[in-house]
């Protein structure tokens, strides 16, 4: 070698190598190289910060509304006779971290595909792809590392949305734990969608295509599932062994008294055949929806207010007609199998580790088979792509 | 690089170069590359030269690890790059011919990452980013974003981040393209003294005088196939064209037609003629002789490179 050579530093050890502790270290220290390479690349492009600006503004308005809108509510109801029963008003926090939550939940599945849905084949088109593949990283790194910048973005703009749900909590009614709750589970399924967006980007040949599948798959998700459970509900038509329920007999309404609030009927008679869909068998479906997922997971209160009377938040509802849906109607149809159902389902079933379950079992899959596209040397290349 | 710094595992005969044998490739029906051939020795800078989809691109994708072959292999340095992908990976510096850069980062950024990503110590990034910047005259520009830089710049920061780890085989494809006169030269140079320091460098091109300038050797590819392997000291001794134009150019022809000498009249802007004369000490005399019979020569010189000989006769399948 020659003096020249001789100066300069040479590669390092071979990864690898180092046993144990180091191994790990040398691979996550690759995975945030990629990162602050994919984060400088992304975040000095103004585009980001416009639509940063765009989001805050919006959920801004929507708080704006949603607190002007109760207010108004507010006002009408104080002129109007309260039947008795009926549980007090909560504050408009309740009202107003729902609809932001829902909210931000939307946007974050609208701006999670953008970030991460021409992560690896944006780089293939510009001709970089190939520059990362042919040094030490290793595909997995490449792809985590660029899974793990789309989603610290989608976190960024989580961020800036966490103002408007403290100022919720501020208005009462709710407690911290909803924050941290739904954060969690916000930063969670803007995680899946990343990895769904990385792993379709280092399938699919064109940025475009990818992005358009991504958006697709957003929508399979939030719409495709309620139509899925909705038709498949169809199809699972069957019996359920059940007898008939007795009501004492008792006023509802004004000055009717609180009585007992479980149970409030009795069943009696013989147990005979009745129609009713299994739900359960489909309900899967529903557990896979993003807003099931994080609606499912955020704690409300038990309640113990008689049913009729209860209106619940939308939080609630989704929860609650996800959870009877898995129940089924052995656990929710009046007097199956001659046992008295509780009307509303206890929070010890919650749903949603199901439904995340599955949409990480498909985030996974297709991270795992983007991975194995980035796999060099290549032995098959999708038709019609080049690796540089 | 040291020896000391490879563990003995990996430990292979160091700088031998890269060579193909046998390296079959295709793209669904398409056969890139058929049987291929190929050996560039480290100490020497080996030509890659063929037409238009000839196949050099697959062949240095290969070459750099980036593609398998279907059948026949390759090695680096004495490595499989399927097997010891990473060893191989450290010994190689590649330069695709797609210009791709991320455009957001600085020259330098650019530099540092792939530092990075080739794990060189920490301690030696900065001072050995600095060294290629100068290398590649691209000092001024270092804290510019890459998208500022002209073609032929990021040609140049495209050379450097090839060459950040030191690498053993060097894999250039069409390096020259974009590049000003200047930066031709500069190159020219840079490619000889990596060669000189025992390195392997891989050039494909289409510019073929360049190449005589360049080249120890090269290797003719054609319809994904290896045409011919020649030395360029081989080329300039098959003989080549020289290009000869007189003030009066009747009397040059009547004199070469005296001397019993074929030649054709030249495809110049000049009225010339060009004549086939089969090693220099011909065309010595040759000049003398014309000199000498009175005839006003005012240019006499190689029409063409010797590799732009082979290449231009290697007309078997060009179409």
């Amino acid at each position: 070698m020659s003096k020249a050579a001789e100066t300069l530093p040479g590669p390092a050890p071979v990864p690898g190598q180092a046993p144990g502790r180091g191994a790990v270290a040398g691979y996550l220290g690759g995975i945030r190289d990629v990162v602050v390479l994919e984060l400088k690349q992304r975040l000095r492009s103004r585009g980001w910060y416009i639509m940063l600006a765009v989001w805050l503004v919006l959920i801004a308005l929507v708080t704006a509304i949603t607190w002007a809108g109760w207010n108004a509510a507010m006002e009408s109801r104080a002129v109007m006779p309260v039947p008795d029963g009926m549980p007090e008003p909560q504050g408009p926090g309740s009202a107003i971290f729902e609809v932001v939550l829902a909210f931000v939940l939307l946007f974050a599945l609208l701006v999670a595909p953008a970030l991460s849905a021409n992560a690896v084949n944006g780089d293939r088109a510009g001709g970089t792809l190939a520059i990362l593949q042919v040094t030490l990283l290793t595909p997995g790194q490449i792809l985590w590392g660029k899974f793990c910048a789309a989603w610290l973005v989608a976190i960024a703009f989580l961020a800036a949305s966490t103002p408007f749900l403290v100022f919720a909590v501020l208005l009462g009614g709710l407690s911290a734990g909803h924050i941290l709750v739904s954060l969690l589970m916000l930063v969670v399924e803007v995680a899946v969608i990343c990895a769904i967006g990385v792993g379709i980007s280092a399938l699919a040949g064109r940025p475009l295509f990818s992005i358009v599948v991504t958006y697709l798959a957003v929508a399979a998700l939030v719409v495709g599932s309620l139509i899925a459970f909705g038709l498949g509900v169809q199809l699972t038509r069957g019996t359920v062994l059940a007898n008939q329920p007795v009501y004492p007999s008792m006023e509802f309404g004004p000055g009717s008294a609180p009585g007992p609030f479980n149970p409030e009927y009795t069943c009696e008679g013989p147990l005979v055949e009745q129609e009713a869909f299994h739900t359960e068998r489909v309900a899967w479906l529903l557990a896979m929806n993003p807003y099931v997922v994080v609606a499912d997971a955020i704690p409300y209160p038990e309640r113990t207010a008689p049913v009729y009377y209860y209106s619940g938040g939308m939080i609630e509802n989704i929860s609650q007609g996800a959870r009877s849906a898995i129940a089924g109607p052995d656990g929710t149809y009046t007097c199956a199998n001659g046992q008295v159902q509780p009307q509303y389902l206890g929070q010890s079933t919650p749903l949603w580790p199901l439904g995340l379950t599955l949409q990480v079992a498909l985030a996974g899959l297709l991270l795992w088979l983007g991975w194995r596209s980035l796999v060099t040397p290549a032995r098959h290349l999708a038709v019609g792509t080049r690796i540089a | 690089m040291s020896v000391a710094e490879i563990p003995e595992a990996t430990r292979a005969p160091l700088a031998s170069g890269v060579s193909a044998v046998g390296v079959s490739r295709r793209f669904g029906t398409v056969h890139a590359v058929e049987h291929m051939d190929f050996d560039a020795p480290s100490g020497h800078v080996t030509a890659l030269i063929g037409p238009n989809g000839a196949g050099k691109t697959t062949l240095l994708l290969m070459l750099a690890s980036l593609l398998q072959p279907d059948s026949g292999t390759i090695t680096v340095d004495g490595l499989d790059p399927a097997v010891d992908t990473a060893a191989v990976r450290r010994r190689l510096g590649w330069m695709p011919d797609t210009l791709g850069v991320w455009e957001s980062l600085t020259a330098r950024e650019i530099l540092v990452q792939m530092a990075r990503f080739y794990r060189l110590p920490k301690a030696g990034i900065d001072a050995r980013v600095a060294e290629l910047l100068a290398l590649v005259r691209l000092e001024e520009l270092a804290g510019q974003p890459a998208r500022v830089l002209s073609k032929g710049q990021q040609q140049r920061l495209s050379l450097a981040r090839a060459l950040v780890h030191d690498p053993s085989v060097l894999l250039l494809d069409e390096p020259a393209a974009g590049l000003d006169p200047g930066s031709r030269v500069e190159l020219r140079t840079l490619l000889r003294n990596l060669a000189a320091a025992g390195k392997a460098v891989v050039v494909s091109s289409h510019v073929l005088s360049e190449l005589d300038e360049i080249a120890d050797g090269a290797v003719f590819v054609n319809r994904g196939r290896t045409v011919k392997h020649q030395t360029v000291e081989d080329a300039a001794k098959q003989g080549r064209r020289y290009a000869i134009t007189a003030l009066d150019p009747a009397a040059l022809a009547a004199k070469l037609t005296e001397m019993g000498l074929e030649f054709l009249p030249g495809t110049g802007r000049r009225p010339s003629v060009s004549l086939m004369l089969n090693h220099d000490d011909g065309a010595a005399a040759l000049l003398r002789e014309l000199v000498t019979s009175g005839i006003a020569v005012v240019s006499f010189g190689p029409a063409s490179g010797a590799l732009e000989e082979t290449y231009m006769n290697l007309d078997t399948e060009r179409k």
